[in-house]
């Protein structure tokens, strides 16, 4: 399977009257669009505001990130299942609109975390302060349950965000990309001296405001199955994750997904890169068995030398990490697990809430309960109210002059478990 | 199977499927300080409420493990911290047996990550606490729930 990205650089986002893109701008007609979300019942308001780099704008709480794309060449259309029919997507040629995101938000509960600042330290711990965003501020029907709720904010980012891909549908790219993987018995004649590798993605599914959808199933009631990379390129996975803003994986995360970028790159020079299993992290001891059993069992299957393993959240998936590492290694299978911590504030506890010895290859993300002092910003898009529960909220407290002292976790993406970080210790 | 019983039979599965249950729920104790369980029909388990805390859940839980319940559900379940939560819910089984040694390895790890936790229990909702302790409960309650739908299929 092979898939063409291409790349249309944004370097600025606008309202005006006619949604286009033009020499690198998206120019966004509000009431167009408004019009398009608000067929949803359960959505009583819909409003946008823009957040570009270097402002001193402050999102939250964000529930999801997602970039804008859409499908030129090739089989289904992006988010199948959801927004698009079912069809098997990450053939072909998508565009896709880089540097430009969709930010929804919207407190679906009150101890909601998801901060994006565009500009000063807090900048710095997560991606998305690069991104013009265009910040989707949903409100709710009066009374709509929790579960409804994220539902109804989660299909708005989706159609907000295939909204702005279609159109990028004409364009020309100002880069392409090409990603590909053949067959298994393609790749092992191509690449008999290379040393097989494959990825292993575990995905939030505990529950309520904690899940991941894929081609629009619930991955909580899958079990563990394949996935070909590019198929992600095109949003077959899609973040249902409301909570633990550090290390969930939004949407972009999963479009973006750097451990599948940094495995096609070195694929075919440094090792094979023979294709992905995706596993759950349900709440239930016997789906952990279930699920890390197949992730052992895909992995002999394909014959790999080594897999890295990927995990989202803390504590109870952390049980799910271990099994599959300690299950892959069992096989003979060389594993490196990518995780964060949650170390205390001094980073001097112990990180996880399982461990092995088998355990012994790690990349962590960094330490969750790092504390950073967020200094004030002139506007706050989003819910502002919620500087109030931030007050006593956050494992910090809201200062006189406006800053808020919080542990990492409170910001998106800033420990990512993908390492789609900007910070690092090299 | 001809095609007109197939039919019948996913027609009676849709009439009943709401009410009907394996059955496995039986097998089940929930062990719960949230005080949505009480109030609720759901689920059709046996149900130990404790006017306790957090941690008072995890070492009643400990306490049953000793006597040869298996854990059945994680204790940690949800990505919210033992400091700012506080709820939990956790299923056993009814049956006992040996000592399950996995159960009681989660359950003491789980115990220990809920003290590292608490050594700075700086806690949510100085403000607004009713909705946050509202919403603390209801995600509480769903994810058990999701986890009885796991362990009922």
């Amino acid at each position: 399977m092979k898939l063409e990205l291409g790349n249309i650089f944004i370097h600025d986002i606008q309202f005006d009257d006619l949604s286009r893109v033009e020499n690198g701008v998206l120019y966004i007609n509000e009431e167009e669009l408004r019009e398009h979300l608000l067929e949803d019942e359960n959505i009583s308001s819909v409003s946008f505001d823009i957040a570009k780099p270097g402002e001193s704008v402050r999102i939250m709480p964000v529930k999801d990130v997602i970039e804008p794309r859409v499908k030129v060449e090739g089989r289904g259309g992006v988010f199948p299942g959801v927004i698009s029919k079912v069809d098997t997507v990450g053939s072909g040629r998508t565009n896709v609109l880089k540097g430009a995101a969709v930010v929804t938000t919207g407190t679906i509960v009150g101890f909601q975390e998801g901060i994006i600042d565009m500009s000063g330290p807090g900048a710095d711990y997560t991606p998305f302060s690069k991104l013009n965003n265009l910040v989707v501020i949903c409100e709710p029907v009066e009374g709509l349950k929790q579960h409804a709720h994220e539902k109804a904010v989660r299909f708005a980012g989706l159609k907000a965000a295939a909204y702005l891909g279609r159109l990028a549908k004409d364009l020309e790219a100002d880069e392409v990309e090409s990603f590909e993987t053949p067959s298994l018995i393609e790749s092992f004649r191509q690449y008999p001296d290379l040393p097989r590798v494959a990825y292993v993605q575990m995905l939030q599914t505990q529950g309520l405001l904690h899940d991941t959808y894929v081609y629009g199933v619930d991955m909580k009631q899958s079990i563990t199955t394949m996935l070909y990379p590019t198929e992600l390129m095109d949003g077959a996975i899609i973040s249902g994750n409301c909570v633990s803003a550090c290390d969930k994986n939004t949407t972009y995360h999963h479009l973006n997904n750097p451990v599948i970028r940094d495995l096609y790159a070195r694929h075919g020079k440094e090792l094979n890169f023979v294709g992905m299993i995706i596993t759950n992290e349900n709440v239930y001891l016997a789906d952990k068995e279930r699920s890390s059993d197949w992730s052992a069992k895909l992995a002999e299957f394909l014959g790999v030398d080594g897999v890295i393993i990927s995990q989202e959240g803390f504590g109870n998936p952390d049980t799910d990490l271990i099994m599959n590492c300690k299950k892959i290694e069992a096989k003979g299978i060389k594993t490196v697990i990518i995780t964060d911590e949650y170390a205390g504030r001094d980073g001097a506890s112990q990180s996880l809430a399982d461990a092995d010895i088998s355990a012994n290859a790690v990349v962590t993300g960094g330490n969750a309960n790092m504390v950073v002092n967020l200094p004030p910003m002139e506007k706050v898009i989003g819910h502002v109210k919620l500087a109030d529960t931030i007050a006593g909220g956050f494992d910090g407290s809201l200062q006189p002059d406006g800053s808020i002292v919080v542990e990492l976790q409170a910001i998106t993406g800033a420990t990512n478990e993908l390492g789609f970080n900007r910070l690092s210790a090299r | 199977m001809n095609r007109a019983k197939g039919v019948v039979l996913f027609a009676l599965c849709f009439v009943f499927g709401r009410k009907q249950s394996s059955g496995k729920e039986r097998y089940l104790i929930l062990i719960t300080n949230n005080p949505k369980f009480q109030s609720d029909p759901e689920p059709r388990c046996d149900t130990e409420y404790i006017a306790g805390s957090y941690r008072d859940v995890l070492i009643l839980v400990r306490d049953r493990i000793h006597q040869g319940h298996r854990l059945l559900s994680h204790p940690l379940s949800g990505s919210v911290k033992p400091n700012e939560t506080p709820y939990k819910s956790i299923l056993i089984s009814k049956n006992t047996g040996g000592l399950d040694m996995d159960s009681l390895q989660i359950i003491e790890d789980s115990i220990s990550t809920c003290d590292k936790f608490m050594q700075n229990p700086i806690k949510y909702g100085h403000n607004n606490q009713d909705a946050l302790l509202a919403d603390f409960s209801e995600v509480d309650y769903r994810l058990i729930v999701a986890a009885i739908a796991s362990a009922s299929r």
